[in-house]
């Protein structure tokens, strides 16, 4: 969930409760205070009917002052001893179906020692219209107050945040490799300027480690080939010796297949790190169809002696822009890779397509697995001769020119795929 | 043949001396920018080998001094950066070979021997063991006048042997010459005995002794 949506939901959630609560609650209290100054009115109408009795002398006079007043209503026989109010519904005579409320009040009066029931009545109708009315009013006025608020915050929200949003999209780009400066927003909130200022140390102090690590692994592998040259040298004047037993002979040979080993992937140590050092020339159109079909004859002799079939599939001659002799590499990396974990008897297929080139090879019938394949020093195989760096290499050339490097296997072959 | 040798890793001089003696060549060596550089002004060589990272200066200003002063001295840089423009930028100052460090010996010989041939071409372009006669220009091998029809790779493995007479060169050295510059190796060096048996199989039918000398797990020997 969105930072801004968090906040927001809350004050929402707040909003709605308040609202469904207040609205009935408002109901309920102004409906009371209605009725209770209609209560009020019809007991002080009552009170005053009273007091002005004694200018009533005969039953005609009553009757004619009751009929005066459509509110009035005076029956003969004698009414309850105290007054009473209550509600009446009264069919509305123009829309038989309403049932207009009235609130009335029945008591006893007495006229020349006879007693009469006397009900005064008061419609509710107005005001309920009134109580509608104002429920309407107050329930626009708080959803306006509402959205009102819920707009403001949003709105300083997102204003509040715009450091933080422009901080983390700089993260997002941030490439170790490239050590590309931050351009932070500087804030008017502190916290944020700190936060800033922290990350940027941070990303300083990294890119100080790696450096050092990338040094170190660059003067390692630089520092070990002397010292590689100079055995494989002796090592080649040994086999020079005279007499040269069956023995010695074997173990001169273990020995330098070790020393190559070790020569080879000190090369690709050094490669990697010269790829992480962009010390490859610009690019430029990179023939990706010419370049394979080179590094495919360059393995010829290994292709025949292990009988595997060379399936080419070329279509629209794809071009790459990137340096020539990493796109060799890349390439070079992919189908050796191939051809070290085929079978004997196996298919090499490789095609091409408009963007993309694919290399697949027959071989463990059994996928990969794809999270760790490009990892270094990743190793299916026991092949002693694997430095277990070739598909970490292509992985990186292709990091460097964002080309996207698939796997996948399918129909009981390994799939290698470049998009560019 | 007289050849110079600048470097500056003891050992290392050491065997490169060891293996190009062996081979009668005539070796001086140096092992810093100073002695490099009188030496270079003072004598001629037919090859220098010259390694870039020296103690007091950088073997590049050498082969710039030796190109300005129009000497001849045939230049093989041998150096532990591999990457192309280092490649470029020692070719480009005029060396003739580029081999980088760690190499084998049996390599390196074999890029002393072609950076001579070359200076040497007048007329020097024919290699003849006995009855065996390679033909550098035309790369056509002859045995007792006729020629025989050698496939690239054999035409190179038999040059890369000759290159390195009477010496055992590992099966090793022979895959990574073949396969190229940079070329990835695998642990299957089979392809080899099937060039091997072919070459010697086309040897012998035109009536060429079996010179070729198989050692056990290591390599082969050329012995003349």
């Amino acid at each position: 969930m969105k930072l801004l949506n968090k906040t927001i939901r809350s004050y929402l959630v707040y909003s709605s409760i308040i609202l469904l609560i207040t609205i009935p609650l408002f109901y309920v209290v102004v409906r009371h205070v209605l009725l209770h100054a209609v209560d009020h009115s019809l007991k002080s109408q009552m009170r005053e009917i009273r007091n002005n009795l004694s200018s009533i002398h005969s039953k005609q006079e009553l009757e004619i002052w009751a009929g005066l007043d459509k509110d009035i209503s005076l029956y003969t026989e004698p009414g309850p001893a105290s007054d009473s109010i209550y509600t009446r519904y009264v069919t509305n005579p123009r829309h038989h179906r309403d049932e207009d409320p009235y609130r009335e009040i029945a008591g006893t009066i007495s006229v020349n020692g006879q007693s009469y029931k006397l009900v005064i009545s008061s419609s509710l109708v107005e005001n309920e219209d009134l109580l509608g009315s104002i429920m309407i009013v107050q329930a626009i006025l708080l959803i306006l107050l509402m959205t009102g608020i819920l707009w403001i915050n949003r709105r300083t929200s997102k204003k509040i945040w715009m450091p933080f949003y422009s901080l983390l999209n700089e993260m997002q780009h941030y490439d170790l490799n490239k050590n590309n400066e931050l351009t932070l927003k500087s804030s008017r909130i502190s916290e944020f300027n700190e936060l800033n200022q922290v990350i940027k140390n941070l990303l300083n102090r990294n890119y100080e480690i790696y450096l050092q690590q990338k040094e170190f692994t660059e003067n390692a592998s630089h520092e070990m080939q002397t010292p590689l040259a100079i055995i494989q040298g002796q090592l080649e004047l040994l086999m020079q010796t005279v007499p040269l037993t069956e023995d010695q002979a074997v173990l001169i040979s273990e020995l330098e297949a070790s020393i190559q080993r070790l020569i080879r992937l000190n090369k690709s140590l050094l490669l990697l790190t010269r790829i992480e050092n962009n010390e490859y020339a610009p690019a430029a159109a990179a023939d990706i169809e010419e370049i394979l079909v080179a590094q495919l004859d360059s393995f010829h002799d290994y292709l025949e002696k292990r009988k595997i079939r060379r399936i080419e599939k070329f279509e629209a001659r794809p071009v790459a822009q990137c340096n020539i002799a990493l796109m060799e590499i890349l390439i070079s990396n992919l189908v050796s890779n191939a051809i070290r974990h085929n079978i004997t008897g196996g298919t090499l297929l490789v095609e091409t397509g408009p963007g993309f080139v694919t290399i697949s090879n027959t071989g463990i019938d059994k996928p990969l697995d794809a999270q760790k394949v490009f990892n270094r020093f990743y190793k299916e195989s026991s092949d002693s001769a694997s430095t277990g760096l070739g598909l970490a290499i292509v992985k990186r050339i292709c990091d460097m020119y964002k080309f996207q490097l698939s796997y996948v296997f399918d129909a009981h072959m390994h799939f290698f795929t470049v998009r560019f | 043949m007289k050849i110079l040798i600048i470097e500056d890793q003891k050992e290392l001089l050491k065997s490169m001396v060891g293996y190009l003696e062996s081979e009668n060549y005539l070796c001086e060596t140096a092992e810093d920018f100073q002695t490099a550089r009188q030496k270079i002004e003072g004598f001629d060589y037919d090859c220098i080998l010259l390694d870039v990272t020296l103690p007091g200066g950088n073997g590049l200003t050498l082969l710039h001094e030796l190109k300005k002063d129009k000497k001849a001295d045939g230049v093989i840089i041998i150096s532990a950066k591999d990457s192309i423009s280092d490649r470029i930028q020692g070719l480009n100052l005029g060396a003739d070979d580029y081999l980088v460090k760690p190499f084998h010996l049996s390599e390196l010989n074999a890029r002393i021997s072609a950076v001579i041939r070359r200076r040497y071409f007048d007329g020097q372009n024919l290699l003849t063991f006995n009855e065996l006669v390679i033909d550098l220009l035309a790369k056509t091998v002859f045995v007792n006048g006729k020629p025989v029809d050698l496939t690239r790779k054999e035409y190179e493995l038999l040059l890369y042997l000759a290159s390195n007479k009477n010496k055992v060169v590992s099966k090793m050295a022979i895959a990574e010459h073949l396969s190229g510059d940079g070329a990835e190796i695998f642990d299957n060096f089979d392809f080899i005995y099937t060039h091997m048996k072919n070459l010697k199989k086309k040897l012998s039918l035109g009536g060429y002794r079996d010179n070729i000398r198989s050692l056990y797990a290591i390599g082969y020997k050329f012995e003349v």
